[in-house]
């Protein structure tokens, strides 16, 4: 071993790679793994410094976040009102709020310490559904203040609730019959704003989105700081326009050597036609350095399950609700999917319901019979409502999957008594299936819509537990800690086609550590959750999560 | 009624399935244009403006020589609208194409909610070879019906390339979404103008001037009105809503009982104006109307406005109507519809 190796000890690491599962020592030249195993068989003869300060933890390869969104980092500048605890970038747990009163207060406490009197209060995170389908009104708003804009932007993203101030501003104070205007037990309008035309006449008003700005380098650093704080080496930005600022930005946080997350960002397909976006992705690439990774192309088939919005198969929705919207005609994909299938490019195809993912099966398919290309991995994202037929077409048109195992905890109920009823709830996010057809799959949160937290997540996926309590298709459905445990390092660095780089502590491979407290094997599976992550390292650079 | 102010700009969003056409109307409309349009697209690539009347391309809009501008969407729609809302000069005539698979109404909805705006219409296009099957298909079927559900205009495109039996089922299917639709047959060669309301458009060109339908008669019909009377104000206004959803336009001049100079009026689907005539000496009332080619007969019209005349002592009720019971049915539907449209500000 050469003077500038380095070698971690640690109580246990945990490797993911079959062929050396365990070892307590790895050593690490030029941010790589040059070696794995025991202090006898690395540290012999060697003059290479050994750093112990991991000799109570238990190092795992860094966690894959493959599907959340900058957001993220955009989020924590403004405050969160949601019902469930979060970890804040500064590693602040951030109580969840259980009540309008709550939020009235946190809303409070905030506005109280802002100086400019005229500018609005945003927050964000708020679920009607879970402090027990109470919205909010412009009077609880009205609480906070009656002079300064304020505006709190739901989970979902496309629903926002505005003080009295606002509306008036807006000129929607009065009942109109516009159909995002959600019209209160008064009769006047609740302060409860939906679509696209209130967004526009809202945002016009108050002088900008806070949410579509220009990306800065702060966004960026609190998304690593969040991702750090969770374990996470690998974090996508999975759906993205890839603006030149924002490719600036990118390009700029990646170069530097306190950066602590590889960044792999996929371009939205919607902002471009096909011929632009490859002629795009093929530039972006050649600008990849070891901490940004552009090659990806993100297309939306349909909306979400929990907004009624995402489309099923017969007989729909439980509820007998619409079927919900296509963002991309089933006739327009095949060509979409066809264009970049043969320029190489991999796919990430969001479907939520079930027609959503036949109709992208349909279309790899027909891409893959036209243009046969091994090794594409094209991944579908959330996938939530794919059968056991659905998963075999996967396997057999050589895919992966991304499930969202976070769902059944925080919508398992709602999908159980609305959208899918007993028993295609139960196979909701079919990590199980996917085990048994061998489609190579992941689990993800799609940060911020749900916490950025890959133990939680593999929590979800092992316990299958609502917010309820109720228990969703454990016996079948649910995945063993260590399964769970790929799914969110080697198995998301695959479906990333990251997987020789990233995902196990292995010779050659980024080192790339998750520290933790406990060994997660060892905990109660439904402890999993709780393992505490003391910070990372990221291609050698150590970063202890900042704890506020 | 709304008196829209002068200072709002029309918005027309033009929405249909993919195929429909919705890139060869716009085309059309950006060549075509007299006045100064912003047209927000979905996809720059299918927009064929030839180079030579291109001034300017700095990737997110082009400008062209007309003074019309076209934009894509692609980086994010409200911000999009936002900027050609801040334009120094303003545009007269704002046109926003629709995603293939959105709903038009729910864009339509901005120009009810930001003052600045106001709805000119919403324009549906629909592929006459197969909307029929559209309509009817179990993946998108539901998505195409919404589409229909408020608009204005329906534009049935392709139609030469359909023989007399599958041109009227596809008008059939359309008919058969919702009564009172307006429907005008088009090919890619006969494509229409925007109908356009009073806006500083029109009235560029003085009223005497009857409104330019030369170039589209075979989709239009004509409809003039001349008395040598005055209205009465209130029962004018009766009578402008009693008019047929089929009249897409209604300009002239006109005299008012107990004023003494003559009016202009102007009106576009539910939007009227009445303004002090420029020409003083205008005497009586001549009026010029376009409507689709289903129009009822001038002489159906003639009588409704023959109402609001003050010579008309005695106002009948609506009995007008009652010979032709199939259009006083659209004609009901479509004016609930209108007022449900309204936000009351």
């Amino acid at each position: 071993m050469s003077q500038d190796t380095l070698i971690f000890s640690a109580r246990k690491i945990v490797t993911m790679n079959p062929s050396r599962p365990e070892a307590t020592h790895v050593a690490v030249r030029d941010g790589r793994i040059v070696a794995v195993g025991s202090f006898e068989e690395i540290c012999g003869a060697s003059g290479a410094k050994i750093d112990d300060r991991f000799k109570d933890k238990v190092l795992l390869p860094g966690f894959v976040e493959g599907h959340s969104h900058i957001m993220e980092g955009m989020m924590w500048s403004l405050p969160y009102v949601g019902a469930f605890d979060r970890r804040s970038p500064e590693g602040k747990l951030v109580k969840g709020l259980p009540n309008v009163d709550a939020i009235v207060a946190r809303l409070q406490e905030a506005e109280a310490v802002m100086t400019d009197p005229e500018a609005p209060l945003f927050a964000w995170g708020f679920d009607p559904l879970h402090i027990g389908s109470i919205s909010l009104t412009r009077q609880d708003l009205d609480r906070v203040s009656t002079t300064r804009p304020i505006m709190v932007i739901h989970a979902s993203f496309h629903i926002s609730n505005v003080n009295t101030l606002v509306l008036k501003r807006a000129e929607l104070d009065r009942a109109t019959n516009i159909s995002g205007l959600v019209i209160g037990k008064d009769g006047e309008p609740s302060g409860e704003l939906q679509g696209i035309a209130a967004r526009f006449r809202v945002f016009r008003v108050l002088g900008g989105n806070p949410l579509s700005g220009n990306l800065t380098s702060a966004d960026v650093d609190r998304y690593a700081s969040s991702a750090c704080v969770q374990g996470v080496t690998t974090v996508t930005d999975l759906h993205n326009d890839l603006a030149d600022q924002t490719v600036e930005v990118y390009h700029a946080a990646s170069r530097r050597a306190d950066f602590s997350v590889r960044l792999v960002p996929a371009l939205a397909s919607v902002s471009h036609s096909q011929e632009q976006g490859i002629e795009k992705l093929k530039a972006l690439k050649s600008s990849n350095n070891d901490k940004l990774h552009y090659g990806i192309v993100k297309l939306v088939v349909d909306g979400s399950i929990q907004g009624f919005t995402a489309r099923l198969r017969w007989p729909g929705y439980h509820n007998g609700a619409p079927n919900g919207l296509w963002y991309i005609a089933p006739e327009e994909l095949p060509g979409i999917v066809a264009a970049y299938h043969q320029a190489g490019i991999q796919m990430h195809i969001h479907t939520n319901g079930d027609e959503a993912t036949e109709v992208a099966l349909d279309a790899v398919e027909a891409a893959q019979v036209a243009a046969p290309r091994p090794d594409h991995r094209h991944t579908l994202q959330h996938c939530q409502m794919a059968d056991a037929a659905q998963f075999k077409r996967m396997k057999a048109l050589g895919m992966c999957v991304n499930l969202f195992a976070n769902h059944v905890y925080y919508w398992g109920d709602s999908h159980y008594d609305l959208t899918m009823g007993p028993e295609r709830a139960s196979r909701l996010d079919a990590t199980g299936t996917a085990q048994r057809v061998g489609v190579p799959f992941a689990i993800h949160s799609d940060a911020p819509v749900t916490p950025l937290s890959p133990l939680f997540t593999a929590w979800c996926a092992v316990n299958r537990v609502s917010s309820s309590g109720r228990v969703l298709g454990k016996a079948t459905e649910a995945i063993s800690v260590e399964q769970a445990l790929a799914a969110i390092t080697i198995n998301a660095a695959y479906t990333l086609k990251l997987d020789h780089l990233v995902g196990s502590i292995e010779v050659g491979k980024y080192a790339d550590f998750a520290v933790l407290d406990q060994d997660p094997r060892e905990v109660a599976p439904e402890k999993l959750k709780d393992v505490a992550v003391w910070g990372t390292v990221v291609g050698g650079h150590v970063r202890e999560a900042p704890r506020a | 009624m709304i008196t829209s102010p002068a200072a709002t700009i029309p918005v027309t969003v033009v929405g249909g399935f993919l195929g429909a056409g919705k890139t060869t109307f716009l085309n059309h409309l950006l060549k075509t244009s007299g006045a100064r349009y912003a047209v927000l697209v979905n996809d720059f690539g299918a927009v064929n403006i030839d180079a030579s009347l291109i001034a300017r391309h700095d990737g997110a809009t082009m400008t062209l020589t007309n003074g019309c501008v076209c934009c894509s969407i692609g980086g994010g729609f409200i911000e999009t609208l936002g900027k050609i809302l801040d334009d120094k000069i303003p545009f007269d005539h704002i046109i926003i194409e629709a995603s293939g698979v959105g709903d038009p109404w729910r864009i339509a909805e901005i120009a009810l909610v930001e003052p600045s705006l106001r709805l000119n219409a919403v324009i549906v296009l629909a592929d006459a070879s197969r909307i029929d099957s559209l309509l009817m298909d179990s993946r998108v079927g539901d998505t195409v019906r919404n589409q229909f559900e408020r608009a204005d205009l329906v534009l049935l495109n392709k139609i030469d390339l359909l023989d007399r039996a599958s041109a009227r089922a596809a008008r059939n299917a359309i008919v058969s979404l919702r009564d009172g639709l307006n429907i005008i047959e088009t090919s890619q060669h006969t494509m229409p103008d925007l109908p356009v309301g009073p806006s500083r458009i029109v009235s560029r060109f003085s009223a005497s001037e009857a409104i330019d339908v030369a170039n589209h008669e075979r989709q239009f019909r004509r409809w003039s009105y001349r008395r040598n009377d005055a209205f009465d104000r209130v029962r004018l206004e009766i009578a402008l809503e009693a008019l047929p959803p089929q009249l897409l336009r209604l300009k002239g001049h006109c005299r008012l009982a107990g004023e003494a100079n003559a009016s202009l009026l102007q009106m576009m689907g539910q939007d009227w104006s009445l303004t002090p005539a420029d020409v003083a000496e205008q005497t009586g009332i001549l009026l010029v109307g376009v409507g689709i080619d289903d129009l009822p007969d001038a002489a159906d019209l003639d009588t409704i406005l023959d109402r609001a005349l003050t010579s008309t002592s005695d106002v009948p009720s609506i009995s007008i109507m009652n010979n032709n019971s199939e259009f006083q049915s659209q004609g009901t539907q479509f004016h609930s519809l209108r007022e449900g449209q309204i936000p009351c500000r």
